[in-house]
């Protein structure tokens, strides 16, 4: 759906570098998270895609097709500076960015109706925005960002202001989105979130990509071969001699189990059979690092 | 263009929708002519009409002390006097008594010693001014009398030197100082217009373009116009604000004008006045018509087209600087210093015009007339005098070539302030800005 290939984007004649040989690939009806801490280039790249700057050098495709103005009405965008007019009523609010994305006024019209039905917002219509809550707010934002029907959806921190109640409510209209073949790209720097969500992640910091991938194989590069037990029913013996053969750390003993870590230099399969002797397996299971950890061991490495 | 029509619309829509505007739109000409109706109240309000008794002894003033609306005299016969006075006292139809003397072999110094006003309440200034010049312009034509000088003649002295002016390049057009008068009237009335409009509507540009970056929504709109587009949208849609303000003004005037005339003219017939009032009258009216005749004498059709062009391309060059600065910094009370830009050309080229009255030919004039950032006003103060031809083709070539520069830069300078949040903006960064 989206190629970037090698942007480079800087700023004060060259002084300051947003993005530099910035690639990514997002496959169509996926769920993109751009990860990175403040400052990395997330924000400069989605302004790229949508064409409030341009890139130094670099190119970007959309189906294949270069960037062109054409795309702007295929684009739906919530920047992070979220912000709308205050003293336009709702309705009127929603029409007039229905219209800048060429949608005609009767289409916009039946489009907000139906997601002021999805998010229980119907009874606001008339209302004045400086009349809402933040919260309240939001929502009518996120109709705003989708209501052209764009193919592809940037998000820039989509959840923040939202309580957790609404949150979900969003985070369900955005799967649902997805899997009507809308390409999502999230950026954000909750990691939660990527991974309940995001099928794809490319980890940006101080301008550069770091590591892009399926969130599953970004995970898989990430672990350390540590897994972790939990055992019943121990046989002191037979733990004793299980910790000479293994690097055990991490041990303790609570309620007649005893937990620890073991990081795996064979087959974990052999470790099970070992394991057997020395008590009931209640758990075993291998320790694949959270999106938090792989972005905090990353940016960490990096820099 | 569908992009600035819909944005122009919307700020036309939402400005125009809002209180503030209806309110000030409809009640700015009521508060006007209400205060311009107090203070004539105030002044109506403090004329009186005095009552003067008359013992003329002298015999002299009969028929040359005349009464108007403010100031009445009665002759009474002179062995009145005493009881006159008594019967002064409380009588609240009557406000004094006028004493002149018996006048003996021409004396008027003794006449003067010897006139008396007796009053019961306090006569005002104008009152007593008024009853001296009577006095002295009685006894003035009696002396000159004795001198033996006919009043026809002494009129005949006193008749005016009036100098007819003929402007050769406009056609022999006669061009009397009321004509005069009536251009200057014209051209400050045109002038100060302009020079407010673009002002108060430059500055509105300025805030709505703060609004929207103080709202954060520009990211938003950004991610679906050109910058240039939204830029002209508001410029466009504040200018439309302005020409609507502008005609429900200038309907309502005419409106209110005519029923005032029609009020004007049924009271006039109902007052069967003197003399002195009928002449008057007749003055006003003359004066009326010499006006009228004045302004249709003006080339209409070019100073409403050099009126429209001038402020239509002044306010957009204006506005296009001022969206700049809204662009440039992050709240109001930055913009102080920024607008001194704006503000210092226009007003020079106001001031400068006030000079330009004496001598609408003159070399400050022509310059102020034809450099882009004071000719909106310039020409526009100008154009009732007439000006060549060529000059206003030259003016309106430069500045329609400085305004579409302007907008390119203001443009520039727009693109990238408004993405900028939290600082302002320094002349130097601004500058970086339009060079990139």
């Amino acid at each position: 759906m989206l190629k970037a290939e090698h942007i480079t984007k800087t700023y004060n004649a060259g002084k300051k570098i947003a993005l530099d040989d910035f690639s990514i690939h997002v496959p169509k009806g996926s769920i993109y998270g751009l990860l990175g801490p403040n400052g990395a280039g997330k924000t400069s790249f989605i302004r790229i895609i949508n064409q409030i700057t341009q890139a130094d050098s670099g190119d970007v495709f959309i189906n294949g097709e270069k960037l062109n103005p054409n795309h702007i009405k295929d684009i739906g965008y919530m920047p992070e500076e979220r912000g709308l007019y205050k003293n336009m009523s709702v309705g009127d609010q929603i029409l007039y960015f229905g219209e800048l994305k060429g949608m005609k006024k009767n289409d916009a019209l039946n489009e907000a109706k139906k997601w002021f039905d999805k998010l229980h917002i119907d009874q606001w219509w008339k209302k004045k925005l400086s009349e809402l809550s933040k919260g309240m707010a939001q929502k009518i934002q996120f109709v705003v960002t989708v209501l052209h029907r764009p193919h592809l959806l940037i998000l820039d921190e989509p959840f923040s202001g939202f309580d957790p109640v609404n949150a979900n409510l969003i985070k369900d209209q955005i799967i649902e989105l997805k899997n009507n073949g809308t390409t999502i790209i999230l950026s954000t720097h909750r990691m939660e979130s990527v991974e309940e969500m995001c099928d794809y992640v490319a980890l940006i910091d101080n301008s550069k990509k770091i590591i892009d991938g399926r969130v599953f194989d970004v995970r898989e590069k990430f672990k350390k071969n540590i897994f972790g037990i939990t055992l019943s029913d121990v046989n002191n013996e037979q733990l004793q001699n299980f910790q000479n053969k293994y690097e055990i750390f991490n041990l303790s003993e609570q309620n007649n189990l005893i937990s620890f870590d073991l990081k795996n230099t064979v087959n974990q399969n052999d470790i099970l059979l070992d394991l057997v002797q020395a008590g009931k397996v209640r758990s075993f299971e291998e320790k694949i690092p959270s999106m938090n950890e792989v972005f905090i061991n990353a940016v960490g490495n990096h820099s | 263009m569908n992009n600035i029509y819909l944005i122009t619309k919307r700020e036309f829509l939402t400005q125009v929708k809002k209180r503030s505007f209806i309110l000030l739109t409809l009640l700015a000409p009521l508060m006007i002519i209400g205060f311009g109706a107090v203070i004539g109240l105030m002044f109506k309000a403090n004329e009186s009409h005095n009552v003067i008794e008359v013992v003329d002894n002298s015999g002299l003033f009969k028929g040359q002390l005349k009464s108007n609306d403010k100031l009445e005299y009665v002759f009474v016969p002179a062995a009145d006097e005493k009881s006159k006075i008594k019967n002064l006292k409380g009588n609240e139809s009557l406000d004094g008594i006028l004493i002149l003397p018996q006048i003996a072999s021409q004396n008027f110094d003794d006449l003067e010693k010897n006139t008396r006003l007796v009053v019961n309440t306090k006569i005002g200034l104008d009152t007593k001014q008024r009853i001296i010049s009577d006095i002295s312009n009685a006894i003035k034509k009696e002396k000159i009398k004795q001198l033996g000088i006919a009043e026809s003649q002494l009129d005949n002295l006193d008749k005016n030197f009036e100098l007819k002016t003929i402007n050769v390049s406009e056609d022999n057009k006669e061009d009397s100082d009321l004509a005069f008068g009536v251009k200057t009237g014209l051209s400050l009335g045109l002038m100060y217009v302009t020079f407010m409009f673009i002002i108060i509507y430059g500055v509105r540009v300025m805030r709505s373009v703060l609004e929207e970056k103080n709202n954060r929504v520009v990211e938003i709109i950004i991610s679906s116009v050109k910058p240039f587009e939204l830029m002209m949208g508001k410029i466009l849609g504040v200018t439309m604000v302005a020409l609507t303000q502008f005609i429900i003004w200038i309907t309502m005037s005419v409106i209110g004008a005519l029923v005032l005339n029609t009020g004007f003219s049924s009271i006039q017939k109902n007052i069967p006045g003197g003399n002195a009032e009928v002449s008057d009258k007749l003055d006003i009216a003359q004066i009326a018509t010499q006006v009228s005749h004045s302004l249709l004498d003006l080339n209409f059709p070019l100073i409403i087209f050099v009126f429209i062009v001038f402020f239509l391309l002044g306010y957009i060059f204006y506005s296009s600087i001022y969206a700049a600065i809204g662009s440039a910094v992050d709240n109001e009370t930055e913009t102080q210093q920024f607008t001194l830009f704006a503000i210092l050309p226009l007003t020079l080229g106001m001031y400068g015009s006030f000079s330009l009255m004496n001598n609408p030919d003159g070399p400050l004039g022509f310059w102020l007339s034809i450099i882009p950032f004071t000719s909106p006003v310039a020409m526009i103060a100008r154009i009732p005098y007439g000006v060549p031809a060529w000059e206003i083709a030259l003016s309106i070539f430069l500045l329609l070539a400085t305004t579409i520069f302007m907008i390119f830069l203001a443009g520039k300078i727009y693109r990238v302030g408004i993405l900028m949040y939290g600082n302002k903006a320094t002349l130097k960064e601004i500058w970086k800005w339009i060079r990139s």
